[in-house]
C-alpha cells in the first residue's frame, strides 16, 4: 500500500509539471500593443473627429487648419492644455484616461477622448 | 431704463437694417466688385475690433475681458489673412456705399457704448455683439460670398463664416450669464 501511494505521488510529480508544460508550449504569447498615433483636425470651429476612441498609451496630435489660434484643454479641472497654437502648428501628447476637453479660447468647441 | 434699452436695441439692429435696405431691393442692391468686398470684410473686423478695444477698458467683468480678447485676436488674424490675400491678388480695397455706412454706424456704436456707466457697459457690449455678428453673417452670407468673383476670395469668406458663428455663440453663452 504504501509503495502504490509512493508510485502515485512520484506519477503526479512528474506528470503535473509536463501538463503545464504542454500548455504553455500550445498558448500563443499575446502580442504586446503598439500604440498608436491619432490626428484631430482643428478646422471650421470644430475638433475634426469630436469623438475619439484610443488605447492608454496612443498619441493623439491636434493640428490647427484654421484661420485663427485655438488650444486643447482638459475639463473641467484643467489638468492638461496644450499653448496657443496658432495656424498651422500642432500639439501631441499620450492619453492615459478618458476626459473631455475644450478650446479655452472659444469655449464652445468641445471634444472627448475615450480609453477602452 | 427705457433709455438704454431704447438705444441698445438701435445699435442691435442698425447694421441688419442698412442690410436690409440695401439688399432687399433690386434697385438698390449694391453690385460688389471683389476690391469693393476686400473693404467691405476689413471695415466689418475693424469694427468689431474696436468695440473690443472699448470692452477690455470698461469692463471688470472676467467673461467680457476674455471674449473681447478673442474677439480683437480672431478678427485681426481675419483681417492679416485677407490683406496677405489682396496683396497675393494684386488688389486695393476700395471704399463702397456699404462699407461708408459701416464705419459711421460702428462709429456711432462706439460712441454709445463709452458712454455707458461701467454699471451699463458690460449688457450694452455683449447684446451689440450678439446683434453685430448675426447682421454680418446674414452679409458674408447673403451679400459678399455670392458676388465675390475669385474663387481665393470667395474661400475666405467661406472659411471665415463658422469663426463668426462661433463668435455668435460665444457671445449668446455671455449674454446669458452675465444677465443672471
Amino acid at each position: 500500500m504504501m509503495s502504490i501511494r509512493t508510485f502515485g505521488g512520484n506519477a503526479l510529480v512528474l506528470v503535473f509539471p509536463l501538463i503545464i508544460l504542454a500548455g504553455c508550449s500550445t498558448t500563443p504569447t499575446p502580442e504586446k500593443y503598439k500604440p498608436k498615433t491619432f490626428t484631430i483636425e482643428i478646422y471650421q470651429m470644430k475638433f475634426q473627429p469630436a469623438l475619439l476612441t484610443v488605447h492608454k498609451g496612443d498619441t493623439v496630435e491636434w493640428v490647427n487648419k484654421d484661420i485663427v489660434s485655438h488650444d486643447v484643454t482638459q475639463v473641467p479641472n484643467n489638468l492638461w492644455s496644450s499653448s496657443n497654437l496658432l495656424p498651422g502648428k500642432s500639439w501631441k501628447m499620450a492619453v492615459e484616461e478618458t476626459d473631455d476637453y475644450y478650446c479655452s479660447i472659444h469655449v464652445v468647441m468641445v471634444g472627448k477622448l475615450i480609453v477602452e | 431704463m427705457k433709455m438704454l434699452k431704447t438705444f441698445t436695441a438701435w445699435a442691435s439692429v442698425t447694421l441688419a437694417i442698412f442690410v436690409l435696405q440695401t439688399m432687399t431691393s433690386n434697385a438698390q442692391t449694391p453690385k460688389l466688385a471683389d476690391d469693393e468686398i476686400a473693404s467691405v470684410a476689413v471695415v466689418a473686423n475693424k469694427g468689431d475690433i474696436g468695440f473690443a478695444q472699448i470692452a477690455q477698458k470698461k469692463s471688470k467683468n472676467a467673461e467680457i475681458l476674455k471674449f473681447a480678447h478673442t474677439m480683437a485676436s480672431d478678427h485681426q488674424a481675419v483681417i492679416d489673412q485677407a490683406v496677405a490675400l489682396v496683396t497675393k491678388l494684386k488688389v486695393t480695397p476700395k471704399d463702397n456705399a456699404v462699407s461708408k455706412k459701416m464705419v459711421a454706424d460702428n462709429a456711432k456704436t462706439q460712441k454709445m457704448l463709452n458712454s455707458k456707466s461701467a454699471k451699463d457697459f458690460d449688457k450694452a457690449y455683449i447684446d451689440n455683439e450678439v446683434a453685430y455678428h448675426k447682421a454680418v453673417i446674414n452679409a458674408v452670407e447673403t451679400i459678399l460670398i455670392p458676388q465675390a468673383q475669385n474663387a481665393e476670395l470667395k474661400g475666405l469668406l467661406q472659411q471665415v463664416v463658422p469663426t463668426l458663428k462661433a463668435h455668435l455663440q460665444h457671445a449668446e453663452m455671455v449674454q446669458t450669464e452675465i444677465s443672471k
